[in-house]
């Protein structure tokens, strides 16, 4: 075979470089009855770095880190719609596009966005309607374009995308009935299902066979955490309206679970709602 | 189909709805007449058409194929099991406001929603052992998708080749509700899917080779597609919500709630859709109603599929020709 002159190979005995994990490391399971980070417990969320004016060149602009979660956001509007051929609307339009950086998460992204991404951006422009006043700009537009820099955990990107859409809606001076704030959870099951009968899933039995168990509720849970759950649950909701503006929920889970979790993400999403007015605060002040 | 509605019948609909009576003449929690025929499509492994009296019209066909298996480069997992791949599309015929690229977003959406539901794979904690032979029956719910499909048994040998079904649905007629008649052909179209069976060969050395056994009276259903879910819209208008909303309800819809259920009470998933809020109380209440909805949905929609299947079987020991109604009955 003719050598391909424009690669130059290794040489014949090398490795590729992959981390080497230390002897004694243990990869993390929730049978330990801790948590991935062993300072959390199964109700704490994980602190929540939240700050605007990141970008100077957008009206509102906002960044937000929940420890390995990194997303920025920038707003930019009430701008005049590109194509005013179509059609008077009297009242203005959201557009929310999300994009995962190519190196956010652990297998590199397309640069182009994808169908996951355009459905998130649905989501998103779907639970921050209800919060902005569109009627105040007609003819008009709100770009919201958000970027996840680093992704631990799919629930938290997502949730943390209307916390950080929400600040930067603010910051770029929108009025806003009220601010959405997004919390998720996911169900965890913390203990070994009992291997017992090899004929639970024959049809008789319900769904859940003889080897069962309730998973817990951890909230906030990170990409470690994750590989381990059986569902997972997202909401936004605001605080001062008390109204849940998206709620996805994915995986199998009982009525009883659901609505645990549901109460669970309006109490975090209330603490996220301090959060969020501080950092709001705090940026009147610096002004 | 109208983008538009004008006041006067927003109001009408939203008045009639907060007195139960919806405008053609049902009550807040009642569905329209489902027709419901499978095997319509020869080409296919499965396949299934739901029409919903208001006009829409779904057809859900299945293909088995065989395929490499998809192994996620970080868990490992997938080795040994097979795929579902979901896509939905709406004709541009169906509907005004689906010509050219106008159906797009509605495509991506139900594409993505199916695929959440059904082959969402919730990392598997598998404690039982799943390097064992595609036969094993050992592992409980875990080896699943939230789908209820038991992708373990799809596979055929395990690291290498596996069956991968394509689902695909195809919107012909849009009279609203499409998610739910989405979910009803699939549920119907899985129940009528036959696999053919593979005959796989040990060549020493860790090497396999398999044989398609080409037998058409025998084949394989789709392990656990008992346990699949059904999917219960509920359009929130006014202060009420609603089941099975037509075009016209769907335009006054404050906020959309799509549950799905499976046959054992489970929730399989849940989405918001539209522009609205719901409270967390009226939340749960939603949820509920859906999920108890749904799973009287599952139980009629079985009883119909079982006692067509009985029919067909009884006319083939018979001898007859079991005929399919075709596309323009009523």
């Amino acid at each position: 075979m003719a050598a391909d002159r424009k690669r130059v190979a290794g040489p014949e005995s090398s490795v590729a470089p992959l981390v080497e994990y230390p002897i004694d490391y243990q990869s993390w399971t929730p049978f330990t009855e801790k948590r991935h980070d062993s300072h959390r417990q199964p109700e704490d969320l994980r602190p929540i770095y939240l700050k605007t004016g990141l970008i100077s060149e957008a009206n509102g602009s906002a960044y937000i880190e929940l420890e390995k979660t990194k997303l920025t956001c920038g707003v930019y509007g009430p701008r005049p719609v590109k194509r005013a051929g179509q059609g008077f609307s009297d009242k203005g339009t959201l557009n929310c596009e999300i994009k995962f950086a190519t190196f956010s998460c652990v297998k590199r992204r397309g640069t182009m966005r994808d169908a996951q991404e355009k459905e998130l951006s649905q989501i998103l422009s779907q639970g921050l309607t209800p919060a902005v006043r569109l009627e105040l700009f007609p003819k008009s537009n709100v770009d919201i374009y958000i970027t996840v820099l680093e992704s631990d955990g799919w629930g938290s990107c997502i949730a943390a995308a209307f916390t950080v859409a929400s600040v930067a809606l603010a910051h770029a001076g929108i009025e806003m009935l009220d601010l959405v704030a997004g919390c998720s959870a996911s169900y965890i099951p913390t203990s070994i299902p009992s291997s017992s009968t090899s004929e639970s899933t024959s049809a008789s039995s319900e769904g859940t066979g003889a080897g069962s168990i309730t998973p817990q509720i951890f909230m906030d849970a990170d990409l470690e955490e994750e590989k381990f759950q059986q569902g997972s649950i997202v909401l936004a909701y605001m605080p001062s309206l008390n109204q849940t503006t998206h709620v996805l929920q994915t995986g199998k889970a009982e009525g009883a679970i659901i609505s645990q979790s549901v109460e669970h993400c309006v109490e975090a999403c209330n603490k996220i709602f301090a959060v969020m007015n501080h950092a709001l605060l705090e940026s009147i002040d610096q002004k | 189909m109208p983008s538009l509605i004008s006041p006067a019948e927003r109001d009408y609909i939203l008045k009639g709805i907060e007195c139960n009576i919806r405008a053609d003449g049902r009550q807040r929690p009642d569905y329209r007449e489902v027709i419901l025929e499978t095997g319509v499509i020869s080409q296919t492994s499965g396949s299934a058409r739901v029409r919903l009296a208001g006009g829409t019209d779904v057809l859900v066909s299945v293909k088995a194929d065989i395929g490499p298996v998809l192994v996620d480069p970080e868990t490992g997992e997938g080795a040994d099991k097979g795929q579902i791949i979901c896509n939905v599309e709406c004709a541009p015929s169906a509907s005004q406001q689906f010509e050219g690229r106008g159906a797009d977003e509605l495509n991506n959406e139900l594409t993505q929603m199916m695929t959440r539901f059904l082959s969402h794979n919730t990392t598997s904690l598998t404690s039982t052992p799943s390097n064992t032979t595609p036969s094993s029956t050992t592992s409980s719910h875990n080896s699943n998708g939230a789908g209820g499909i038991n992708l373990s048994k799809l596979c055929i040998i395990p690291g290498e080749q596996c069956w991968i079904l394509y689902v695909d649905a195809l919107v012909l007629d849009y009279g609203g509700n499409l998610v739910d008649a989405v979910f009803m052909g699939t549920r119907a179209a899985i129940f009528d899917t036959r696999i053919p069976k593979t005959e796989v060969q040990d060549l020493g050395d860790g090497n396999f080779d398999f044989e398609v056994l080409d037998d058409a009276e025998d084949t394989e259903i789709v392990e656990g597609r008992e346990d699949m879910p059904i999917c219960v819209t509920l359009n929130k208008i006014g202060a009420r919500h609603i089941v099975d909303a037509s075009p016209l309800e769907e335009l006054c819809t404050e906020a959309k709630l799509v549950v799905a259920v499976n046959r054992s009470g489970e929730l399989c998933g849940l989405q918001k859709g539209h522009d609205g809020g719901i409270e967390p109380s009226l939340l749960l209440e939603m949820i509920q109603f859906g999920k108890t909805l749904g799973q009287t949905l599952i139980k009629q929609l079985d009883a119909k599929i079982k006692a067509e299947a009985d029919a067909d079987m009884v006319k083939r020991q018979n001898g007859q020709p079991v005929v399919k109604l075709g596309f323009f009955a009523q």
